[in-house]
Parts: structure tokens; sequence; C-alpha cells
């Protein structure tokens, strides 16, 4: 702007696109304000203007969502020191994380952060998918162009990446743990036919377990699996907004046109729903969803609940990290195999069913690890895939908890998830040496470590 | 659109064709570099040592994974790598020892072998009889080196339960 001393000050007028307000009220005074907030903002830019007050509801989503995406906030906040501290070497990688627990001033607190968190992760990932299948969120409601089966889907890679990232994780500090699950993990991969020993091959850098291994898991738990989560979070988060909002939210729709809007208060509302479908095609449009009672404003009633999950889940995983510590086995020793040698809790299930599946037929066998770690899991990751294209109820069952015309396919999915859940307590609780059954009461017999 | 393409749609395709080429060539090369070719791997024949070390029964070679047996002049070799998973089993001595034909040659059965990860049970001569094991524990090679008279196993050549070493 140039400088003139004689006539008035000129304002300059903002470009093009360019918001000419940057600044953003956590308690705005009218709807233009709020509007102002969310737009001129870069955190804020991803949500609507006006949220569905349906979708806010604490009883519907349990916010599972957010508290996943917290959870994984807080894993790169704690993950980025430790990636300072940690030493992926073969040699090295066991007394790093040894220093990093009795050396380094509050490692040990951040690795157990970084440790509960990403067992959290995994359950409340877990729930959140479960949720929605129990409220049938992943059926598209009235809306022209929703498709909220290929979120579900999303969400499903999500989850699948989740637990990938956690193996990968309980891999990097090279103790017993993490040696034994690379050996038993891999030799799943092997057990596929044909392709099993390539892929192997791929993932050890070799024959064996060596440097290359531990190389190619760190890479893939600090940069590649990271990266896609990232990817699929953003994807999942703009689907939402392109579905017009939750599911429970759909309803909004179909009520009455909101009365019409008085000249004095159109001439301070600039901003619509932008959360709606798009198409907007005849019966969601914004008349009906510009009812005061449908729809509030994000800033501050949407941002408020999401600093709430968001601050509640730093400081309940902070003060839980303070009393739980992170254990640390011996370190990796290729000649002796831990007895009994367990997977992490999430895994156990596993573990039980590549024990249990071993298929004899006469002098023809197949192995438990292909049946039991390729063949069901890979079922069940399959059906959950095209399950929104099986599910036949109506529209009217989306986004409800428990609806009549869908208790059938409930009923069996909470089946399912009640065998995952007894086959993990009977790894957790009932396994003892040489995975033998042992009630918990029970104790183990004494076994030598080692010969 | 006439029938046959005109010069700048032709480039246009020519463009694209180019770019996915150039892309995948990327992909392919990134993902050709991550597989192995060279092998640092230790090598799969080993010496284990002179015959004469050896104990009658028994001895457990950690680093090679492998159990090697003996009965007077007589040495067989089992893998400990379970054939399930390929955990280490371990060996359990057995209270009464049974003698059994095995492969046509009589062997005593002083051990049994149990697997830790998922709870395989092997008998003395590798038979898988309880458990997810879907074959016998493998037998190996064993030899006789030419130059200083050690025994050498060949980690890569699984041999017929019949195979006996027996040492002068």
């Amino acid at each position: 702007m140039a400088i003139s001393p004689e006539g008035p000050e000129v304002q300059p007028k903002s470009a093009p696109g360019v918001h000419p307000r940057p600044l953003w009220s956590l308690r705005p005074a009218s709807d233009r304000e709020a509007g102002d907030a969310v737009v001129a903002n870069f955190l804020l830019h991803w949500f609507p203007v006006r949220a569905l007050a349906d979708s806010l509801r604490w009883r519907y989503s349990l916010w599972l969502g957010t508290i996943s995406a917290a959870l994984l906030a807080l894993l790169v906040l704690s993950g980025l020191p430790l990636l300072f501290l940690h030493v992926p070497s073969v040699e090295r990688a066991y007394g790093s994380v040894k220093d990093i627990e009795n050396v380094v001033t509050f490692g040990s607190w951040i690795r157990s952060v970084h440790r509960l968190s990403a067992h959290f992760m995994v359950a409340v990932v877990f729930l959140h998918l479960a949720r929605v299948f129990l409220t049938g969120a992943y059926k598209n409601g009235v809306g022209r162009g929703q498709r909220r089966e290929w979120n579900w889907v999303l969400g499903v890679l999500m989850f699948l990446v989740t637990l990938f990232l956690s193996f990968t994780g309980y891999l990097l500090p090279w103790d017993q743990l993490a040696y034994w699950a690379v050996t038993v993990g891999t030799n799943i991969a092997s057990a596929v036919p044909l392709v099993g020993e390539t892929v192997r091959e791929l993932m050890l850098g070799g024959r064996t377990i060596d440097q290359p291994t531990l190389t190619r898991f760190e890479m893939l738990h600090v940069i590649v699996l990271p990266g896609l989560l990232a990817v699929l979070f953003a994807y999942h988060m703009w689907r939402i907004r392109k579905d017009g909002g939750l599911a429970s939210a759909d309803g909004a729709a179909l009520l009455p046109a909101a009365a019409p809007v008085s000249a004095a208060e159109r001439a301070t509302k600039t901003y619509t729903l932008l959360g709606v479908a798009r198409g907007q095609g005849p019966r969601i449009r914004a008349t009906s969803l510009e009812r005061p009672d449908v729809s509030v404003s994000s800033v501050p009633d949407l941002t408020r609940r999401i600093a709430i999950v968001m601050l509640g889940t730093f400081a309940v995983l902070s003060i839980l990290a303070v009393f739980i510590h992170s254990p640390l086995e011996e370190p990796a020793n290729a000649l002796v195999t831990p007895n009994p040698a367990k997977a992490p809790w999430y895994f156990l299930w596993l573990q039980e069913i590549v024990t249990d599946t071993t298929i004899h037929l006469g002098s023809f066998t197949i192995n438990g690890a292909f049946v039991g770690g390729v063949v069901l899991p890979g079922l069940l990751v399959g059906l959950m895939l095209v399950w929104p294209w099986l599910d036949r109820s109506p529209a009217a069952a989306a986004g409800r908890w428990f609806p009549r015309s869908r208790r059938t396919q409930n009923v069996v999915f909470l089946a399912l998830v009640a065998v995952v859940i007894v086959l993990t307590l009977i790894g957790t609780f009932a396994r003892g040496p040489y995975w033998r059954l042992y009630w918990p009461w029970q104790s183990w017999p004494d076994m030598p470590t080692r010969f | 659109m006439s029938v046959r393409p005109d010069r700048r749609e032709f480039l246009k395709r020519v463009g694209i064709g180019v770019g996915v080429a150039a892309m995948c060539g990327q992909g392919a090369a990134a993902l050709r570099s991550l597989v192995p070719n060279v092998s640092y791997d230790a090598p799969t024949t080993v010496k284990i040592g002179p015959p004469a070390e050896y104990p009658e029964g028994m001895k457990f070679l950690p680093e090679q994974r492998l159990f090697v047996f003996r009965q007077g002049p007589v040495f067989h070799a089992i893998s400990a790598v379970c054939t399930h998973l390929g955990c280490t089993v371990r060996a359990e001595a057995l209270s009464n020892v049974e003698t059994r034909q095995v492969g046509g040659s009589p062997v005593k059965l002083t051990h049994r072998f149990l697997c830790p990860c998922h709870g395989s049970r092997y008998e003395g001569d590798g038979e898988n009889v309880a458990g997810p094991a879907p074959r016998p524990l493998a037998w190996y090679e064993l030899s006789i080196a030419t130059d200083d008279g050690q025994l050498v196993v060949d980690l890569a050549k699984p041999v017929e339960r019949s195979f006996r070493l027996t040492v002068a």
C-alpha cells in the first residue's frame, strides 16, 4: 500500500478468495462470526460451518472415531522423540530401548505413552468399527450421491493398517517378543501356496532374520504405514463430509422446511450448511436443514466437543503412562524360543486359531498356519469389506442403535466378536508352557528355560 | 471425434502413455531394488565338531537348531525347527526309552520334542503326533569333513529317515 501523507487512509480490499478476517472466536456472537471462524482457520477448514445436531450426540457415536484420531496424534507426538533415541540396528536396538527406559529423562514415560496409546488405538478403532456396524452407519440414507459403503471400506483398511503398525512397532526393541513374533509372522506369510516363500524373503530381506529385517520393519513403522494411515484418514474425513455427515443425522432432511427466514435475519446469514451430500436432490435441501433445531454452528458446538474428547484422551493416557510401565523382554535370542511364546493380546485369537486349524485328511495335511493364519482372517476381512453390499435392510435402519430390521446381522456380528473374545481370553489366561491348557488358578510346572 | 484420431489426440495419448510408463518404471525399479541379490546368510553347510566329542544319546546345537543323535558309531541329525511356524522345539528326556524301527534300522527314542509356540508334539524320530504341526521334523544329511574329520551337517539337504552316518 502506498503511503500518502494526505488524504484518509484507504483500507485495502482483500484479494479474491482471501478471507479478510483471520481471527476466530471461541464464543462467536453471531452466525456470521461462527462461519468466519471455520472458513478463515486452517485447523478448522475441514469442518462444515454448521453441523447437524444429531451428528454430535454423545450417545450415538460415542466419539470413538475422534478418540482414535486423538490416539493417533498422541502416537505421532510420542513417536518422534523415540525415533531420535532408538537405534535401528540388531546389535544396538535393545540397548537403545533400555537406555530410553533407564537413562533418558522422561524416556520411560514417553515410551509408555506410545505403547499404551497403541494398545488403546487397536481397541478403540475396533470399537469404532463395531459401533458403525451395529448402527448400520455404513448405509446410505436419503441423500443423493451418498457412498457411505466406501467409507466403511476405508475404515476396515485403516483398522488393518493399525494392526500392522502395532505389529511392526513391537518388533523394534528387538527383544524375545520381537524376534519370535517376526519368526511366526513371516512363517504365516510363507504358508501361502506358491508365493509364500518369496513374500517371506521380501519381508525379511533375506532368508534369515537379520539386520535387513529390522530395517524393513522400522521403515514400515515410521514412514510407510503412518503415511498410508494419514492419507486414508484424510480420505475418511472427506467422505464423511461428502456423505452429508453421520448416518444418524439423515433424518433431518425429511423434516418439513424451516419457516421463512425474515429479511432481517437473512441479512446476517452468509453461510449455509456445507456438509450436505452432493447433488442436493429434491429431498435433501437446505430449506429443511436450516431449521434452527436441526443444526448448530460448528464453532463452538463441534469444536468444544472435539476439544473435550482430545484433551480427555491425552489426559487419561498421560496419567496412565505414569503408573503403567512398558515391559521389555530378554534380548532377542535366536537360540531359545520363550516358553510359552505369547503374542500381544490383540493377536492371541489368531495364535489360538493357527493352533487349532491344522487339517489332516488321510495322508493329506493342510497347515494351520495357512488355514488359521491366512484363509480364516482373509475371509473375515473379505466379509467385512463386502458386507455393506450384502446388507439389504431399509435405509431407515441407518444411524440407529439395534434397529429391528438389522437384528439378525447384528446378532451374527456380535456372536463372531464373542468368539474372538473367548479365544483371546483362552490365549491370555488358559495357555501355559508348550501352549498347554491350564486353569488360571493352576500353577504352571517348572520348565527348564534353556538347554 | 472422427474415426481416425487426429494428431492432437494422438500426441495426447502418447503423452499420457509415456507418463504412465514412467511411473510404472519408477515403481517397478523401487520394488525390485528391495529384492536382495546377495545373501549374507550363514552358510547352510556347517562343521559341527569331531564325532568323538558327541556323547552317547542326544546333543542339542542351538546355533544350528539341530539335535544330533549318537548310538555307538551311528549318527543322525533332526532339525529343531517346528514345521508349523518355525519356533525352536525343546527336547524332553523320556523316562522309559523305547527302541523303534525307523527307516529300516532300530533307533532308541530317548526324547520327545515339544513346541512352545503352539503346542505341537513330536516323537523321538521327529514324527508329529499332536498339535498343529503338519509334517514331521526334518532330518538332515551328516557327513565327515575330508580335511579334519569333523562332522558336517547340510541344513539345506533334508534326507529320508533311513539316513544314518556310521563313523568307523
